[in-house]
Formats: structure tokens, sequence, C-alpha cells
């Protein structure tokens, strides 16, 4: 099966890279589109000195790691993404389900968007940059919950893509207001949680998960304390969550199949 | 004229059709709204000043919400229509027709626009002021304020036109959309108002004609901008205005000698 999706995704990221120049050019320009953002947090700290106590390399390690996580996750599953959606509309998703393989995985294997690697790349440097500031005591523990926060993220955010593709069962187009919980996402926990009203910090640690992409794991990393009393060894928990998370949108997934109707066209 | 009424009139009217596409909308820009929102709360709340760069933070707050309602009148986005209509070929149909191309264009995005202004821009600055207490400006405030939108939209229209009609040099306009973006977004003070920017992006700023169409109108709507300055902003607004429509029109004598109709 993996060797099936290697095989797949090769064709597809080698049809993306035919055209060299242009190819880095998009990495380029999709890096430069995305980093607007992290130029709003590098201005706004030009002109105050900190945000909800954390200081502006503190909320570059956030933006990176959120960054980083939402990328890989438009990389990876991008297929759920708007091929999907002209798939429903033009009502060639029945060709999926008469093929001897499972929808999910089709779907996964359909697309693979390299230029998504834009986003990876300016969220690397401005990771890179803040753990180069920061003077944070390593230990084993501190980078294994890194990598373990961000992978967690990356799973999250294709999570949601996911249940926003099934979503496409009921009303053929991918409901527009899952883009809050996506882009969105990736922007509010940009900054860190403890500045955001007590019900936006619920719903983004439980019912949509994407904090668990960097915050408790900054948290246990910078060694910090929530002032609302977030335990910081919350963060070992981030792959149960995106476990969980994600099992949830399979299944939510698997549930929109059986109710597909096909339009017939 | 009647037909350019008539044109937009039917544009608006469209535009009330898309009910779930501007309900979606509006939730996403409140919803960045509010995180923008409890952003500039905490950041204040952490100055030792009140006053920043001449805001106050409710100020900042509210410039958040009128600059995520100005989106409605491509305040930080531009469309592509007329370029998708190049690249198909569709843009012959109305080439053809006898009205002005640019005439025809500018009504129909005037009326979605102020579709867009009047529901979706009006309802998410009311959540604004609802949840974050943004400011309800004055009645010559407000009545300064749709002067200044009257003329963003004939500048933004203009500049997304030109952007549109590169189409037919250009192949993929991709990276044209992504560096206008980037540009519109930074020097229109759709990401941040202008006086945030470091002194040398706030000069390039001043020297565009972006802010004409973000940081004028949210300014005024707020009460920044009021007598002589309010007469200076419109002045460059109405600058602004002829030489970016001039040249669009320029531009477009150039693009229709680019036109090749192929039978079929």
């Amino acid at each position: 099966m993996f060797r099936l999706y290697l095989l797949l995704i090769g064709a597809r990221v080698r049809a993306q890279m035919q055209y060299k120049v242009s190819f880095l050019l998009d990495l380029l320009g999709f890096a430069l589109a995305t980093g607007l953002e992290f130029v709003i947090i590098a201005v706004l700290f030009t002109r105050f000195p900190a945000l909800g106590g954390w200081s502006g390399h503190e909320v570059a390690l956030l933006y990176g790691m959120t960054a980083i996580a939402f990328s890989l996750s438009e990389m990876v599953a991008r297929g759920f993404d708007a091929p999907f959606e002209r798939m429903m509309v033009q009502g060639s998703f029945d060709r999926v389900l008469t093929r001897p393989l499972g929808s999910f995985f089709q779907i996964l294997a359909s697309e693979f968007q390299l230029r998504r690697l834009g986003r990876t790349l300016q969220g690397t440097l401005v990771l890179g940059y803040a753990l180069a500031v920061l003077q944070i005591g390593w230990s084993p523990a501190k980078a294994l919950v890194l990598v373990m926060a961000v992978l967690s993220g990356a799973v999250i955010y294709g999570g949601l893509v996911v249940i926003g593709a099934t979503l496409c069962f009921w009303t053929i187009k991918t409901p527009e207001i899952i883009n809050a919980f996506t882009f969105g996402g990736t922007t509010l926990v940009s900054y860190p949680l403890n500045i955001y009203n007590r019900f936006i910090r619920a719903v983004f640690l439980s019912i949509v998960p994407v904090a668990f992409a960097n915050y408790p794991a900054a948290l246990l990393i910078l060694e910090r304390r929530d002032p609302h009393g977030l335990p910081a060894e919350l963060a070992w928990a981030a792959p149960l969550v995106a476990g969980a998370f994600f099992a949830l949108a399979l299944r939510f997934w698997r549930f929109g199949v059986s109710k597909y109707q096909s339009s017939g066209s | 004229m009647r037909l350019y009424w008539e044109i937009g009139v039917r544009a608006f009217r469209r535009a009330t059709a898309y009910r779930s596409a501007y309900i979606a909308g509006l939730l996403t820009n409140a919803f960045f709204g509010a995180v923008y929102s409890f952003v500039y709360l905490a950041v204040f709340a952490a100055s030792a000043e009140p006053v920043v760069a001449g805001f106050s933070v409710r100020e900042a707050v509210s410039y958040v919400w009128i600059a995520q309602a100005l989106i409605s009148i491509g305040a930080g986005w531009i469309s592509w229509e007329l370029a998708d209509s190049i690249r198909s070929g569709d843009v012959i149909t109305d080439m053809a027709r006898p009205w002005s191309f640019y005439g025809y264009w500018l009504s129909k995005s005037l009326g979605e626009r102020s579709f867009n202004l009047l529901v979706r821009g009006a309802f998410t600055y009311l959540i604004g002021v609802l949840y974050f207490d943004a400011i309800i400006p004055g009645v010559t405030q407000f009545a300064a304020f749709a002067l200044t939108i009257a003329l963003a939209l004939v500048v933004s229209f203009a500049f997304g036109f030109m952007l549109n009609l590169l189409a037919f040099w250009l192949l993929d306009y991709t990276g044209v959309a992504v560096i206008s973006s980037i540009v519109l977004q930074l020097f229109s003070g759709f990401l941040l108002p202008l006086a945030f920017l470091p002194a040398p992006l706030q000069a390039i700023a001043a020297l565009l004609p972006f802010r004409a169409i973000t940081s004028v109108p949210a300014q005024t709507f707020l009460g920044q901008i009021t007598g002589a300055h309010l007469l200076g902003a419109l002045a460059l607004q109405l600058f602004w205005a002829v030489v970016m429509t001039g040249a669009a029109l320029v531009l477009l004598r150039y693009a229709v000698r680019k036109v090749v109709i192929q039978g079929g």
C-alpha cells in the first residue's frame, strides 16, 4: 500500500518539477505570500514590547511550529481540497468507488502539492531563527516534544481538511467556513493561546484541537507557565489528541462515503 | 448612462442570490476580526503608553474590523474574473457588444461590491461593535466615509482591471496574483495600519496608490482624518482615481490590439 502511494505521488511530484524555473518561482511566491502573516508579528513587535507576556522571539517559535505543521498538511492532504471538490462537482467520484482500493487512499494518493513547501520553507526559517536566539536549556525530552507537536499539528490540520471534504457529500462544494478553522486556525495559534477568551481557548484545545501544534509544547520548551493554569505536560498528549481527532475525521469520511449519492451526470 | 446603471443593478441583484457565500464570508471575516482584536488588546495591555503610533487600543481594534469589512470592496483582495474570461476566450463576446468595455466591468463591479459592502461589510463591522466595542462613527464622519468609499472603489477597480488585462500577454498570471496581493495588502494598510510600519515602508506606501483603497476610508471612518486633512485625503484619492483609470484605459487600448479571434 505504501509502495503504491509512493509510486502515485512520485508521478505527481515529477510532473510538478517538469518546469524547474516556474516551479522555483512558484515556491518562492508562495513563501512570500504566506510569510506576510509573519510580517504582522514582526511589525507589531517593533511597536510593542510583549504580547500576552510573550516576547517576539517566543511568538516566532509559536508561528514557526504551526506554519510548518499547516504547510505539511496542505501538501499531503491536497487531494481532499480543491481537486476533490472538482471531482464531486463533475461526478467523477463514482469512478473512485468502482476501483478495488479504499476511497480514502485513492483521494490521498491523487494529489501532492509540492509548491506548498514554500510555506514550510518560511516557517522553518522563522522557527530556526527563534530557536537560535531563544536561550533554551535543551533536553532530549524538549526536542521530542517539539517534533511531536509539529507532526501532530500536521495530522490535526489534515483531519480538518478531510472533514471539509466529507461535508461535500451533502453540500457538493466544501463550505468556505472550514477555511476559518484551517487558515484561521493557524493564524489564531500563531499568537499565544492565553490572549484569547475562555471559549476560544476551549474550542481550539478540544473540538478543533489545532493549538496542540504549538502551545503546550512551547510552554514546556520555554518553561513557561500558562496564566490560566494549562499544564505544560499536556504537550505529551499531542500525538494522542491528533490520533483521536484523525480517527474521528476518518470515521466521518467513511460515513460520508456511505451516504454518497451520485449526481448521475 | 442608463445602460451602465442597469448593469450595476443586475450585478447587485445577482450578488443577493449567493446567500451561503456571503454568510460564510461574513463569518470568516468576523473570525479573523476577533483573532486580531485579541492580539491588539494583548499588545496594548503590555504597552507603557495608551496611544501607539496615533492609535488607542479602541481605535486599533476598530481598525481591524473596518479593514475586514472593507474586504467587500477589494481591500487586500483582487477579483480575477476578467482574467479568466480572457483565458477562456469569452472576453470576445463582451468586447463585441455595443458598450464601453471598461464601463461594463466597472458597473458590474460597483454593483457587486456595493451589495457586499452593505451586507457582508456592514454585518462584519456590527459584530465588531457588539463584541469588541468598535467605534460607531458620527453622521459627518459617516458621510465623509461614504465619499472616500466611492473613490476607493474606483481606484481599487482600476488597479484590479489592469492586473487582469495582463492575462492578454501572460499565459499564467499566478505570479502576478501573488506579487500584487502582497503589495496591496501591505501598502494599502490592510494588514496593519500604515502608521505601524517602519519608516522606510511608510515612505514607500505614501508614494503608492494603494492607501487610497483601505487606509484612507478606514481612518476617515474612525475619525482620524477630518477637516483640512480630509480634503487632502479626498484630493489624493481623486488624483489616484484619475491616474489609475487613465492608465487602465491606455492599457486596454494596447490589449485590444493583442486580440486574435479564432473562428470556430
